[in-house]
């Protein structure tokens, strides 16, 4: 006889507010296996363990309900209390009377609580049928891929590679160093970006368990945690790595003319190119889309100028495979283009530059020798007015989020301005000043101080041009009047946008992505660096917008779960995996196709006991199922079983409500 | 020949007289002939969509059903007002087909509505269904030597989601059609800032002012001329310029035309029908850049001094 026990939480005010929690222990007292119920504030506490851990032994409990949260947020824990009573943690089941009941139905009490009553019953009657599980041993490829080689790429793969773990780190331009490498100075130190980025760019190129693969991009990841297969495209550079001295003969003598990513396109490069000259690894490619040589079959000079030979127009694009047991993506951010702003009159006014142009006019290398300069005439200009928020909080126009860098990088640049132009002026539109971190509301203070930046809270409304000048238009709310600025440049700090291809990638690595692409979160407080899918990790701003100082913690917490996760030679997993039932498999091999997670084989056993001939049947690889319960559904003979959802399990389920 | 519904609205039978008959004069030339819509009714204007919703979507729905009656997919509209409570009730309708139902019960006499015609602004009409380069094609006299500053007003181009067409901000459609006549059209920052609209005769000081910031741009970007599509932004910035300059105490003389008349003029139509007499600010000086054009006629009447602002409130 099924001894059951029933565990009812308070969740705080969470479920006892809609719930009427005191009612659901009394009806399931009522269920003739339930031998003990009672109900508490907070189940999950040491405490509510406790309860759960004596109701074990003294009642001779045979399977465990605990009616709380959803099973994702503390089933691992509650399974922990039963093992610790020395129970069989699989006999546990959750109900989930709070994200299925009481903050769903929180108009209607009764209803609520009667849902959480249907919840226990069901909970109760599955129990019954719950077998001993043991978890599953699963061998680990102690190897993990870093994808992207920003600040968040670097300090992952350094942070990993240093417990010597070996890393895969690939990056799609030519050159790691991210978006960090674009930036002058940084906040609230003003410490020089590439003196404190280059040494750590340079330690990733010469770290004996780092694998650099520059202008390539993951093109398939299949397998499961501790056991993935990924496939890199390593794109054509034209060049050879292993001859070519980086010496810059080739893209000197170049012909073609390119607007320079590097510094937002005002300069050029050539066709043959380092993206800087602080490059790793510092060897340049062909941008085969503008190369003459590669389009037309014209030119080859800087075959002609190499004397090394290492030019190669034959090259073609390569597949690297790796074995690799985790995965960090630090695939960073974009920058959202102020288009819509037509009321400024983005492209038409030249003077109007982002951010990311001031950062790199301002920058010791940058395309105007870290002077800024109006892009229309050349000259230096003295009233600069910084509008905040550009696409950032903006639901009609732009983005509902705050970018959270913005106010800091302003304040930065209006610091950068003052000392390049000793003579100038900058005037600040904002909205709020949000400078939550350590040191930024001193250097906020002490650079409006400093600069004497004039600050005005208020949207700008308008651009218009007046001579040679650009007239900046806004509300000075403070005022409660419209106030007009004389600018001779305007920079927008745009908002900080989820890379375009995040969606891509997130299909392709099997995790999720939010509505503006950025990639989810396990949990957004408990979790913040794990995906939903085991094994995958996230650091930077391709999880949400973040400075440097909070992008490198990210970065340093997914390389100590990588470490984590390769500490020991195996990994435990869940036992909720299919098994088939050779006796009744007629190998139709539906769920063969069926698996989201290619954990179906085939595999050949004797047709009858003693038998010499053969017959396929299907086959499932415990290690690769994730118990998602597809095969059990589409199989027609009923041959596959599902640990933890068996068809008794569900049936009991259903009878009892 | 093609068939346009026209909505003429209040003012082309007033003080937008030569709007409305310079668009006949090209629509003419252009093979278009209109249709009115019988029995047509006032579109509510400012007045009704501050008062009741079911008013301000119930006057133009009228319209729209009578329209419906006529076998054209299109109407024209000359005035921006009318144009705008016209295809805010049309988009509104269509996007909620419970409402429309709800609204058309208070005109079920006149029939169902069913959305079955597209409602466009002259300029828009002009511009997609005509063409910039069949207007091209039509000049005989060209407007070279013509620098003018194309103002859109507040409503030809917003909102955004509800017109589709052109850019809120900084429209263009005018501006092509203007050099397509061989006029230049200026760089005018001020295309969609406010003229102050319908306050021009509850608080006259809001207009002069306004009207007074449009004007001062135009001149700025080089202008001899001011062109429009909506019958309010006419009479603010030409009928209130003399005011405006005198509390500026700057002379302004920038005449102000409806598109329609320099089409009509570019068209070759004799200048005596382009209703020249009923603009306050002269129009021969602007005009004098194209060349030798036949003379303007002289003011029939001598023009109506603008009404001072009264001081209401002692």
């Amino acid at each position: 006889m099924a001894r059951v026990g029933v565990f009812v939480c308070f969740c705080g005010a969470n479920i006892a507010d809609y719930v009427d929690v005191p009612q659901v222990v009394e009806e399931v007292k009522r269920i003739k296996e339930v031998k003990f119920a009672t109900e508490y504030k907070y189940m999950c506490s040491d405490p509510g363990q406790g309860m759960i851990r004596d109701a074990i032994v003294q009642n001779k409990l045979t399977s465990i309900v605990v009616a709380a949260c959803s099973p994702r947020m503390h089933e691992k824990t509650f399974r922990k209390a039963l093992s610790d009573a020395g129970m069989n943690p699989y006999l546990l089941e959750v109900a989930n009377i709070r994200e299925h009941s009481s903050w769903v139905h929180q108009k209607d009490k009764k209803a609520a609580t009667e849902k959480a009553m249907d919840l226990c019953r069901m909970a109760v009657a599955k129990s019954i049928a719950n077998e001993q599980l043991h978890e599953i041993s699963v061998p680990v490829t102690k190897r993990a891929l870093v994808i992207g080689g920003g600040i968040a790429g670097i300090q992952a793969a350094l942070d990993i590679a240093d417990a010597r773990i070996p890393v895969v780190l690939v990056e799609r331009s030519p050159s790691i160093g991210g978006k960090m490498a674009q930036l002058d100075e940084t906040f609230p130190t003003l410490d020089c970006a590439q003196c404190i980025l280059t040494p750590k760019m340079v330690d990733v190129a010469s770290h004996p368990y780092i694998e650099l693969i520059p202008y390539s991009e993951v093109i398939e990841l299949q397998g499961f945690v501790g056991n993935y297969k990924v496939r890199i495209k390593k794109k054509a550079s034209y060049v050879n790595f292993k001859t070519c001295t980086g010496c810059g003969a080739c893209w000197q003598k170049c012909p073609v003319k390119v607007p320079n990513e590097y510094n937002m396109g005002i300069d050029k490069r050539k066709a043959i190119y380092t993206p800087f000259p602080q490059a790793v690894p510092n060897k340049p490619v062909i941008d085969a889309e503008h190369c003459t040589m590669l389009t037309k079959g014209k030119c080859g000079i800087c075959a002609k100028v190499c004397d090394k030979g290492s030019i190669d127009y034959t090259m073609q694009d390569e597949i690297i495979e790796r074995e690799i047991g985790a995965v960090v993506v630090a695939t960073g951010y974009d920058m959202w283009d102020p288009k819509p702003y037509e009321e400024y009159g983005v492209g038409r006014f030249k003077d109007i530059i982002t951010s990311l142009e001031f950062e790199r006019m301002v920058s010791a290398n940058g395309p105007t020798n870290g002077v800024p300069i109006r892009p229309s005439d050349g000259k230096v200009p003295k009233n600069v007015v910084f509008i905040k928020c550009v696409g950032s909080r903006d639901e009609a126009k732009g983005i509902e989020y705050c970018s959270k860098i913005c106010c800091m990088y302003t304040t930065k640049h209006t610091i950068l301005l003052h000392h390049k132009v000793h003579d100038s002026h900058a005037y600040v539109f904002y909205m709020d000043i949000r400078a939550a971190g350590k040191g930024y509301e001193e250097f906020v203070k002490k650079a409006q101080v400093d600069t004497g930046t004039t600050y005005l809270r208020g949207r700008v409304s308008k651009i218009y041009k007046k001579g040679d000048k650009l007239m900046v238009r806004g509300e000075d709310a403070q005022l409660g009047q419209v106030v007009e600025v004389e600018a001779d440049m305007v920079v927008l700090a745009t908002a900080v946008s989820a890379p375009k291809d995040n969606p891509d990638l997130a299909r392709l690595l099997g995790i999720s992505y939010d509505k503006y692409g950025y990639l989810s979160e396990a949990h957004p407080k408990l979790r913040p660096v794990e995906t939903a899918k085991a094994g995958i990790f996230l650091a930077g701003c391709t999880q949400a917008p973040k400075d440097i100082p909070e992008t490198v913690s990210q970065a340093s917490a997914c390389a100590a779960k990588v470490c984590g996760l390769f500490a020991g030679d195996t990994m435990k997993k869940d036992p909720m995996v299919s098994t088939i039932n050779n006796e009744y498999c007629s190998g139709c091999q539906n769920c063969v196709k069926v698996c989201p997670y290619g954990a179906i084989v085939t595999d050949d056993v004797p047709i009858g006991h003693g038998s010499k001939e053969l017959r396929t049947v299907a086959k499932i690889n415990e290690g690769v199922c994730q118990g998602c319960g597809s095969c059990v559904a589409i199989c027609r003979s009923m041959a596959i079983n599902l640990a933890g959802f068996t068809d008794p399990q569900i049936i009991n389920e259903i009878v009892s409500i | 020949m093609k068939k346009l519904t026209y909505f003429p609205g209040c003012s082309a039978h007033g003080t937008s007289e030569e709007f409305d008959s310079t668009l006949k004069l090209v629509l003419k030339t252009l093979d278009v002939e209109l249709e009115d819509i019988p029995d047509w009714n006032c579109c509510g204007a400012t007045s009704a969509h501050v008062m009741t919703e079911n008013l301000a979507y119930a006057l133009p729905m009228r319209n729209l059903v009578l329209a419906e009656k006529l076998e054209n997919t299109t109407m024209g509209i000359a005035c921006a007002s009318c144009y705008q409570r016209m295809k805010v009730t049309k988009v509104h309708m269509d996007e909620n087909p419970e409402l429309a139902q709800r609204i058309n019960t208070t005109v079920v006499e006149e029939g169902t509505y069913k959305g079955t015609v597209d409602v466009k602004s002259m300029l828009q009409y002009f511009y997609e269904d005509i063409g910039v380069e069949t207007i091209r094609g039509k000049v005989t006299k060209s407007l070279a030597g013509l620098k003018v500053a194309c103002y859109y007003g507040c409503l030809l181009t917003r909102p955004k989601n509800i017109t589709k067409f052109d850019s809120p901000e900084y429209p263009v459609s005018m501006d092509q059609i203007c050099e397509a006549l061989g006029a230049t059209a200026t760089e005018f920052d001020y295309k969609t800032e406010c003229c102050g609209a319908s306050f021009s005769i509850s608080n006259t000081e809001v207009v002069l002012n306004l009207s007074g910031q449009i004007l001062a741009m135009a001149k700025e970007s080089g202008a001899h001329a001011i062109v429009v599509a909506c019958p309010l932004c006419q009479s603010n910035l030409d009928m209130r310029q003399p005011d405006i300059e005198k509390q500026q105490g700057v002379k302004y003389d920038i005449p102000v035309f409806y598109i329609t008349q320099l089409m009509a003029l570019a068209f070759g139509n004799p200048v005596d029908q382009l209703k020249f007499p009923k603009h306050i600010v002269p129009v021969e000086g602007a005009l004098a850049n194209i060349g030798k054009i036949d003379p303007v006629p002289q003011k029939v009447k001598k023009p109506i001094k603008a009404v001072e602002a009264e001081s209401e409130v002692e």
